[in-house]
């Protein structure tokens, strides 16, 4: 086979396996607890199904990351970075993909499915 | 060369346009099962359809109850369990005009006659306030009311006045006699410190009446469970912290009734920045303070679970202690508001501190 | 380096330049950090089958510097950095293999690359949590990449020039 139509294999396996590690992070199951993460430090851990509406802010480095809970669900509600993909991502929905703010090194994920709670006794 | 110089280019050609044709098939694939997926999340649950499992989510008691049932009869068990709740509802809320509780209260001194239910729920009342010494007291709501926690709009109160409203508790006022109720003058109930508990028991027991074996019923953070889960695992209940958001550690824990007391529940700040908890302290009328951030009961009944964490918190650590080696019919956490735990050996092996709360301190208390 | 050459590098640049700001305004569906269609990289890849090693390498980290300049967003830098190294390297190394008839391969791997190299910048900074995007960004790199090699391959097929990157 020519260079050509082996690189060319390669870039159609290299696609499919784009589409196939995509749907698996998408299909990754998850748990109800999150954590906020800044810097590799969890700031925050909360369970989605008990905690209240609220608004957390969060400083870094002198620009503010917002972030909403509003029934049972979290996101980035407004941050001071120049792209604003993580406000745009809107509600944490996926068990694997976290709520990303590269510039403040900011993150909202869930936490590890090990952590599986059935309920919150509060 | 075997082939003709023309045939060679054609052939050229058609892999090409195949290879071309294919590669925009492949994407087109690609494009939309993503697009699919991204905007159809259901596709995604795939044979995870759950023969015999009933969810029931209703508003009672003022409060948010979910039950989740495993069994055949798993659907007719939750609605009966919900219609339950909300009968009981009509029956003990303090507020609601039609209840009984209500009607008992603007009884004047005169007898007035209940439900076996509400008959059963205030002698138990009566008997743990009569264990616990009054650390329970069923009578406490005109104090509750003072202090602005029925109506949300809170106040600190006078010492006059609180002097006053105590002289209007007492569980002892309170009469029982052949399914009717008497209050003697200025008491009022409320059995808000183990209605819930108790209206929990009591939805369990329609569905285990139903033949139901794996339950879980969270009354607005009483839980409840019945067996263990389907698969045979234990229940995991995150306890939530009580000085932040999030939860501290993980209970495990099969067929038991779990409640928390604590402070943090509800409080107010008063304008002299002091912090006032809605769990009073019957002897005082003032809110409970003695170094506890929270108590929570394990036990088999929901109602003891319940009566005791509010008492237990009342009385805080030593007493609970003294309490717990006396009657040991149930099981308990205790967190101060130093950050230390105190467990007692029946559940210590039951209980996990998260990552993040490892540093507490932690001490089990054994039988003596 | 002659005169000529200094300023047909520099032109590329300011084109490359122009498409950059002019893409930072087209609106991004995909709400995933870096996914982008990258179509200042035609550029690059013209310029990877046009110019020497060094001279596309100029081209390309002056027009990055640039860009992190213009869009306010000099963080950007590190990313796009480690993004173009990887890039230019794949795209360099696979030009004497891959023939102009097939210039969109390289583009893909270059822009496969390019992703793969801003990424791990990401997970040095954020930790490994964020390598869940690898997929998405793999993806969008093919088809990004397929997209502006194409217009890169038309491009040079249209322009009567030779081809001249292996003479000095």
């Amino acid at each position: 086979m020519s260079k050509q139509k082996i690189l060319m294999i390669i870039c159609v396996v290299v696609f499919l396996l784009g589409i196939a590690g995509s749907i698996l992070v998408l299909l990754t199951p998850h748990g109800t607890q999150v954590n906020i993460v800044q810097d590799g430090i969890v700031l925050y851990t909360i369970d989605l199904t008990t905690a209240q509406d609220q608004t957390l802010e969060i400083e870094y480095k002198g620009r503010t990351n917002i972030v909403q809970i509003e029934n049972g669900r979290i996101r980035m509600l407004e941050a001071e970075c120049p792209d604003q993909t993580c406000v745009h991502m809107g509600w944490l929905d996926s068990g694997a993909m976290p709520i990303v703010c590269l510039p403040n090194h900011l993150s909202i994920e869930y936490a590890g499915s090990g952590d599986n709670i059935d309920a919150v006794i509060r | 060369m075997l082939q003709s110089k023309e045939e060679k280019c054609m052939k050229r050609k058609f892999n090409r346009i195949f290879l071309v044709l294919s590669g925009i098939f492949i994407m087109i694939l690609a494009v939309s099962s993503l697009v699919m997926v991204l905007f159809f999340p259901e596709l995604l649950s795939f044979g995870t359809s759950d023969n015999g499992e009933a969810t029931k989510e209703l508003f009672a008691m003022d409060t948010y109850i979910t039950m989740t049932a495993h069994g055949w009869d798993a659907e007719t068990a939750v609605a009966e369990a919900a219609d339950k709740l909300t009968e009981l509802e009509q029956l003990w809320s303090v507020t609601e005009p039609e209840s009984e509780i209500y009607a008992v209260n603007q009884s004047n001194g005169q007898a007035v006659s209940v439900s076996s239910e509400t008959e059963d729920l205030l002698s138990f009342a009566l008997q743990m306030a009569e264990k616990t010494k009054g650390a329970l007291e069923p009578t406490i709501y005109p104090v509750l009311k003072a202090w602005g926690f029925t109506t949300e709009e809170n106040r600190v109160p006078s010492d006059f006045e609180i002097t006053e409203l105590l002289k209007n508790v007492g569980y002892e006022r309170v009469h029982m006699e052949d399914g009717s109720v008497w209050l003697e003058n200025g008491i009022m109930l409320d059995l808000g410190a183990v209605g819930k508990g108790y209206a929990g028991d009591l939805a369990a027991q329609i569905l285990r009446d139903n033949g139901i074996t794996s339950a879980l019923l969270d009354l607005g953070g009483n839980i409840q469970t019945i067996g263990t889960k389907p698969d045979g695992s234990f229940w995991k209940l995150g306890l939530q912290a009580p000085f932040s958001e999030g939860t501290l550690g993980i209970l495990e824990i099969s067929n038991k009734a779990v409640v928390t007391s604590g402070a943090y529940e509800r409080y107010f700040i008063g304008e002299d920045g002091k912090r006032y908890g809605h769990i009073i302290d019957p002897v005082t009328g003032y809110p409970a303070e003695n170094g506890l951030a929270s108590v929570t009961v394990i036990a088999d009944e929901g109602r003891l679970c319940d009566a005791l964490s509010t008492s237990l918190f009342v009385m805080g650590a030593d007493r609970a202690m003294e309490y717990w080696q006396l009657h040991q019919n149930f099981d308990m956490i205790l967190i101060t508001e130093d950050g230390e735990i105190y467990l007692t050996d029946g559940i210590a092996d039951m209980f996990t501190l998260d990552s993040y709360h490892s540093n507490m301190k932690v001490n089990v208390i054994e039988d003596e | 380096m002659n005169v000529r050459k200094m300023t047909q590098l520099a032109m590329l640049t300011g084109v490359a330049l122009i498409i950059f700001v002019i893409e930072l305004q087209i609106p991004n569906p995909f709400p995933i950090p870096g996914i982008k269609l990258g179509l200042a990289n035609i550029i690059t890849v013209y310029a990877v089958y046009r110019f020497q090693a060094g001279e596309v390498m100029m081209i390309v980290f002056c027009r990055i510097f640039l860009a992190a300049v213009f869009s306010g967003n000099m963080m950007a830098l590190a990313y796009s950095f480690a993004g173009s190294v990887l890039c230019l390297a794949g795209m360099l190394l696979l030009r004497k293999i891959i023939d102009k008839k097939h210039i969109w391969i390289a583009s893909v791997f270059g822009a496969i690359l390019h992703n793969i190299g801003q990424i791990s910048i990401a997970a040095l900074v954020m930790g490994t949590g964020i390598l869940v995007y690898l997929p998405f960004l793999l993806l969008s790199g093919c088809l990004a990449g397929a997209f502006t090699g194409g217009c890169a391959q038309l491009i040079i097929r249209r322009l009567k020039e030779t081809m001249r990157y292996d003479e000095s």
